[in-house]
């Protein structure tokens, strides 16, 4: 069942790490440019959305892996996919700290 | 010119990365904490962002070429996601010069792992030519790899030692790729071809995982983060290039050269701060 190949599958999940990955290079890189020039918050805030997205990108990965295999009917491996994303998304919950 | 240095950095961590194949998050962390004097949790937070953008780079190549075990490696992810998740939860109640030993015992660790095995494991020629023939696997356009049948076996032990690489993964700030892959491969019944990429492919969520967590705590400095990222992505990018054309042999003694040198300063950091 684990060897089976799907290029379809496989070039979904691929395209969205490739877009999270260059998305948040060009955010970083835009980031960084700016901090040159401008101090402040405003370079801070660019160089946040990028990092944040680049958080989000596995996140992201998971929730199209999970609906792909919902959508075929591969109850197994549908589920583990939402377990990963419950934990995932526990951590967010669990990480607010007083630290 | 923080931010230049942090570029350059994260330049040749990725380059280093991609090279060896051990990630770059090893020398990022203790770098940030002795050299750019960040407390040792914020450095695990800000590298994690890095070994991210490693994962993901790659592993979009390793897709393309659908070497990568999407349903293996979403399953040992339920594993590996929850170890780093609840140990990035215990980081914050661990104290600096805990971390600080820690890492420095990791570093030690790896490098004598790696000059023990000293270049005799090199992914790609390892590769054992496939018992079975040809025919039996699907269409094979040119830049599609053979990968001969496999079942993984023993899921217990691979989730059992996800589990503890995730925790490692959230403790240090690191992918954890040297684990993973031997227990694919050798425990698991996986290819070599598939068992490198499906770990990469594992990275990402196994250390976004703990970031979210670090990140919640305030433990990403995205100031550091951001500059680090774009270094290792163009690294990484040049290195996975290079690499073929590369004696991995010099780049390792380097590699274990600097985590010598990592370990060694760690160890001389704590004993100031305790004299």
């Amino acid at each position: 069942m684990s060897q089976v190949r799907e290029p379809e599958f496989d070039r979904a999940v691929a395209w969205v790490l490739r877009i999270g990955a260059f998305g948040c290079f060009f955010i970083m890189v835009a980031g960084v440019s700016v901090g040159l020039f401008v101090t402040g918050h405003i370079p801070l805030d660019i160089e946040r959305a990028g990092v944040l997205l680049m958080l989000a990108t596995p996140v992201v990965r998971v929730v199209v892996a999970c609906f792909l295999f919902f959508r075929e009917k591969d109850w197994k491996y549908g589920w583990i996919s939402l377990g990963v994303l419950l934990i995932l998304m526990l951590g967010s919950v669990f990480g607010i700290g007083e630290h | 010119m923080v931010t230049a240095l942090l570029v350059i950095l994260g330049f040749c961590a990725g380059l280093l990365g991609a090279l060896t194949g051990i990630g770059g998050g090893v020398l990022l962390t203790p770098i940030l904490a002795l050299h750019f004097g960040i407390p040792i949790r914020q450095a695990i937070g800000t590298s994690l962002v890095a070994v991210i953008t490693t994962s993901t780079a790659s592993s979009s190549v390793h897709l393309q070429r659908h070497t990568t075990d999407i349903r293996l490696g979403m399953t040992l992810e339920l594993a590996t996601a929850l170890g780093a998740a609840v140990m990035a939860y215990l980081v914050g109640y661990f104290n600096r010069d805990a971390l600080e030993g820690l890492f420095a015992a990791f570093l030690l660790y790896s490098s004598i792992t790696i000059l023990i095995k000293r270049g005799r494991v090199k992914p790609h020629e390892e590769e054992r030519p496939s018992p079975v023939d040809e025919t039996a696997t699907e269409e094979t356009s040119s830049d599609q790899a053979v990968i001969p049948p496999y079942e993984p076996k023993r899921y217990p032990l691979g989730l059992a030692a996800s589990l503890a690489a995730g925790a490692l993964s959230g403790l240090l700030g690191i992918g954890g790729g040297p684990i993973k892959v031997p227990v694919m491969y050798i425990f698991m019944n996986v290819p070599l071809m598939v068992a490198t990429a499906t770990s990469n492919f594992m990275i990402g969520v196994t250390a976004a995982a703990s970031a979210i967590v670090y990140y919640r705590r305030g433990d990403i400095l995205v100031q550091y983060a951001a500059p680090l990222a774009v270094g290792v992505f163009v690294g990484s990018l040049l290195g996975a290039r290079l690499a073929p054309r590369v004696r991995t042999k010099v780049v390792t003694y380097l590699l274990v050269g600097v985590m010598f040198y990592l370990a060694g300063n760690l160890i001389l950091h704590l004993l100031r701060g305790w004299l």
